[in-house]
């Protein structure tokens, strides 16, 4: 009796060694990184109205880095509403990123600058009508169903020319940045996914 | 998978495509559209002890923006101020009195017609004969 036992006992032992944490210390550092590209970009481009990378670092992170960037959209908004304040648009952040992981996740196997470019310029122009979601349902907390729907769709409408602007920017952006940054994550990143 | 990719980027696009026409028409066909020529507006202004102050303008402004620059040209007892944010300028200061959200608990909410305003001051439309009501609202608790 005593033997198996004492099998079962180094079968865990070993398992246990095994297992590997599901963040290294290399994944943290990572993510920091990663957190601190995207606010740096997010800084420097911050004098030209709805041209941003922060679309574009999220898309080639979740392709070369996988579902681990899931953790850097959290924290990067966490990041952003300690730096910036929390506001409206705080609220906006906390469904629209994750939405484009998640896009950026299901198409991962498409390796094409064209169709990620598509991909981010459809994103920058639904940009505005995603925020809009936001008013859609405060109307619906504070005074009602269609208040809300006016307010959001005043919001949105009025944003369509800047909308088009965030979608050429991401078009562009995606299409001139894919192909060497993407030669460089394949590099770095072929041991982490 | 050359191939695949190919008719994914075709679907892609012609979505992409098919969003950029009807946002387009939406917004020709929705968008807060100024009307051009003399106008005959007045700009009240009700700050914390609740009186209010009239202003009357003929202005061929097409915002409100342009109308209240106008108004502070002509009449020195009306003065403005306000600050660049992200959804287009946010009023802070008028007739000399504060009211910045975060530092105030306060801020100027903007009433076309007794109605509860939808646009910015640099989006709001200025139609002939309307009322444009700046009211120093404290943020509730």
């Amino acid at each position: 009796m005593a033997i198996p036992i004492l099998g079962n006992t180094k079968m865990l032992q070993n398992k246990r060694q095994d297992k590997t944490p599901i963040f290294s210390a290399k994944d943290i550092a990572y993510m920091g990184i990663m957190i601190a590209v995207i606010e740096a970009c997010k800084f420097a481009l911050s004098s030209l109205p709805n041209i941003e990378l922060t679309s574009f670092w999220l898309i080639m992170f979740t392709l070369f880095y996988g579902r681990k960037t899931a953790i850097i959209v959290p924290a990067l908004i966490l990041v952003e509403g300690a730096v910036y304040g929390i506001n409206t648009w705080w609220i906006m952040y906390l469904y629209i990123w994750p939405l484009l992981v998640l896009i950026a996740w299901i198409f991962r196997k498409t390796d094409s600058a064209l169709f990620w470019a598509i991909v981010s310029g459809m994103f920058g122009l639904c940009f505005g009508g995603l925020c809009s979601l936001t008013y859609l349902g405060m109307g619906l907390v504070t005074e009602g169903f269609k208040s809300g729907a006016n307010t959001a769709f005043s919001f949105w409408i009025s944003g369509i020319y800047w909308d088009l602007i965030h979608c050429a920017g991401n078009f562009v952006l995606m299409l001139v940045l894919y192909k060497p940054v993407s030669r460089l994550m394949k590099r770095e990143f072929s041991t982490v996914k | 998978m050359e191939k695949k990719n190919t008719k994914k980027i075709i679907i892609a696009a012609v979505i992409l495509a098919a969003l950029i026409a009807i946002f387009s028409v939406c917004y020709f066909k929705f968008v807060a559209k100024p009307t051009a020529g003399e106008k005959s507006i007045t700009i009240e202004v009700v700050a914390d002890d609740g009186q209010p102050k009239d202003y009357k303008l003929d202005t061929d402004a097409e915002f409100l923006i342009d109308a209240m620059d106008e108004l502070a040209d002509e009449d020195s007892s009306f003065s403005f101020e306000g600050s660049d944010g992200q959804y287009g300028m946010m009023i802070e200061v008028i007739n000399g009195k504060q009211a910045i959200y975060e530092k105030d608990n306060a801020y100027w909410a903007l009433y076309v017609n007794d109605n509860y305003g939808e646009y910015g001051v640099d989006q709001q439309p200025v139609q002939d004969g309307d009322t444009y009501t700046w009211k120093y609202e404290n943020a509730p608790e």
